[in-house]
């Protein structure tokens, strides 16, 4: 028995239980959404796609849906192009405390609980006297995304070199002709990129949702009604389709953000 | 003046408290292939990026070509600039950032890939146009820096230490090549770099910069062998330096009373005043080494070898004299040969060899 040997077989044991936690659950979802038995059992009597089918016909699950990507759109477009804004201006800033001050206090949002920002916006709109709707909640995705929107910015930025824009501006260019040709489509890749991770995130929001739509619906919180009447298999189908749209969104969000290798 | 091509008026730029620049005055001439040499924090890039529009004066003018542009935004101005690491646009081909400039005034494509093909034979990169900037070494990228900046036949070219990322041999060459090329052109060069041997070799004039003042103007040859105060005649080259007061002048000759004794230098400028702090100059290159040798007075000093140094061309031996400082030699192999640590002898210098330095002002 070689000591080190047998601490190799428990770390790569602890290893495999951790990531058993992660995805057997999510996994289990998957599977099921395929399945024939309404119930959760193994083993597996036989292979449909009849949930899927029930879910996509159910006409609050489209209303929901189509809510649901109306506010991803807004939410990406809105928190992409004010963060993305917010970050290049931060960059851009001479005095590194400014700067770090000013970064700090644009992701804080990020780690306060949703139910504070669910709860804060509520009574806010509530006190301009704007009924809770679409409106609000798509407000309410904005202000949770744009933290996060910043933050890959700003990592994608801070390799940005600056010299590029001087360079233009000295060959001839106005200051729009510098940021058409040059600005933009240096920063268009992690533009993008994270406002498909906006959208990502907006798409699975529930919280503030809750708080603040008022009677009309998402996925999530059509899903969350749902379940207070039981498991329906159809809501398997429902989370898969949600989870391959988020991993599809949050690859490519990825692949558009990744630093370029020198 | 008619054929200043750039003027520079009595600029200053205060950065807060700071002053970067304390009221400097420039003529570069057409052609003219003019360096500003000093140390990091010197304020010549502050010049440069003033010349060039990126940074605003906080007073004096700038004229080129008689014009004055001391208002207007970098892409109004005649000038261009080769930066540091050559700020080229990646996402754009070679061919395209050389051929931004025109693009922006309209050129049509035959007539603009014509003169971009000129320019990369120019800068010798020829079917490298298709490129992108990544797939470049460090030298193509800056001589793709070079070609994108001449591209549109600024008035003025200025460039802000091109070379410095460059290795050893590669800088040596594309020193040579840059050199050329403004020949070839004609073109009127500003060239920012701390690099004094680079100043040297390239520069028509170098303006020697220290603490937000230029100290002395002059061909390399001036500045080499009549630096005008200590701080030149010890950052262009090596030097050595003996600290004294004047004490008498008699005609053109002055004579320097130092610890080490009094020492006689031939004047090329005014005199100054008796009493007044000053230093001779003297090159590790015209000091020679005798062992029995008296030299004619005020042009030598006894000393006890200290330290030699093999350099490969040349040995450097380093010798002490009375007050305990060392003068350094620089010898020939056979000059060298039999001195030993201990030794005493006779350091020794031709009459032009020593120039009177003045104390540098502030």
């Amino acid at each position: 028995m070689g000591g080190p040997m047998s601490s190799r077989v428990w770390a790569i044991g602890f290893v495999a239980l951790a990531l058993i936690w992660l995805y057997v659950p999510i996994l289990v979802i998957v599977l099921f959404s395929f399945t024939t038995s309404p119930r959760l059992s193994l083993p597996i009597e036989g292979v449909t796609l009849e949930w899927y089918g029930k879910a996509l016909s159910d006409p609050l699950m489209t209303t929901a849906l189509a809510n649901s990507l109306t506010l991803a759109a807004v939410t990406a477009t809105v928190a992409g192009l004010l963060g993305a804004a917010f970050a290049f201006g931060l960059v851009a800033l001479k005095r590194q405390r400014l700067r770090t001050g000013l970064l700090a206090a644009s992701v804080l949002p990020a780690i306060v609980p949703l139910l504070v920002i669910g709860i804060a916006l509520a009574v806010f709109f509530r006190g301009l006297g704007m009924p809770q709707g679409m409106f609000n909640a798509a407000m309410g995705h904005i202000l949770v995304c744009m933290p996060f929107v910043i933050l890959t910015m700003n990592a994608r930025l801070e390799t940005f070199d600056f010299s590029v824009l001087d360079a233009a501006r000295d060959l001839g260019a106005s200051p729009y002709q510098a940021f058409r040709d040059i600005t933009f489509p240096l920063i268009r890749p992690s533009v993008l990129g994270s406002a498909l991770l906006a959208a990502a995130l907006s798409l699975d929001e529930f919280v503030v949702t809750w708080f603040n739509i008022g009677n009309r619906l998402t996925v999530p919180v059509l899903v969350w009604g749902w379940m207070r009447r039981g498991v329906d298999p159809s809501i398997n189908a429902i989370a898969t389709l949600l989870l391959s749209l988020l991993i599809a969104l949050v690859l490519t969000a990825g692949l558009l953000t990744q630093k370029k290798k020198p | 003046m008619t054929d200043a091509a750039v003027e520079i008026i009595g600029i200053t730029k205060k950065f807060g408290p700071l002053t970067a620049l304390a009221g400097i005055d420039l003529q570069i001439g057409a052609g003219e292939f003019v360096s500003l040499l000093g140390a990091s924090g010197c304020g010549k890039s502050t010049l440069l990026r003033i010349i060039a529009g990126f940074e605003t004066a906080s007073a004096g003018a700038v004229r080129i070509y008689g014009e004055d542009v001391t208002r207007r935004p970098p892409e109004r101005r005649p000038t261009n600039l080769v930066f540091q690491r050559g700020a080229l646009f990646p996402h754009m081909s070679v061919a395209e950032n050389i051929g931004y400039a025109l693009r922006l005034r309209g050129w049509d494509r035959r007539r603009l890939s014509g003169r971009v093909e000129e320019m990369l034979a120019l800068v010798r990169l020829e079917g490298l146009g298709a490129r992108l900037p990544s797939q470049l070494s460090g030298g193509q990228a800056q001589r793709v820096a070079l070609a994108r900046a001449l591209a549109g036949e600024p008035r003025v070219l200025l460039l802000d230490e091109p070379l410095s990322a460059l290795d050893f041999k590669l800088r040596q060459q594309m020193q040579l090549e840059l050199r050329s090329i403004q020949r070839r052109l004609g073109a009127t060069f500003v060239f920012v770099t701390h690099d004094q041997t680079e100043a040297l070799v390239m520069s028509d004039r170098i303006a020697i910069m220290n603490r937000g003042q230029i100290v002395q103007v002059g061909s390399p040859r001036e500045i080499y062998r009549r630096p005008a105060t200590a701080f030149v005649s010890d950052f262009v080259g090596a030097t050595n330096l003996l600290a004294g007061v004047v004490a008498e002048t008699d005609g053109d000759v002055l004579r320097l009373d130092t610890p080490s004794g009094p020492y006689l230098v031939r004047l090329t400028g005014s005199a100054p005043a008796r009493g007044a702090p000053a230093a001779l100059s003297l090159r590790p290159e015209s000091i020679r080494i005798s062992r029995d040798f008296s030299p004619p007075s005020g042009r030598g000093v006894t000393g006890t070898i200290a330290d030699i140094v093999y350099q490969g061309a040349a040995t450097r031996v380093g010798a002490q004299i009375v007050g305990g400082q060392i003068l350094w030699a620089d010898l020939r192999d056979d000059e060298a040969e039999g001195l030993a640590p201990g030794d005493t002898v006779t350091l020794h210098w031709a009459e032009n060899a020593a120039t009177l330095v003045q104390e540098d002002p502030g």
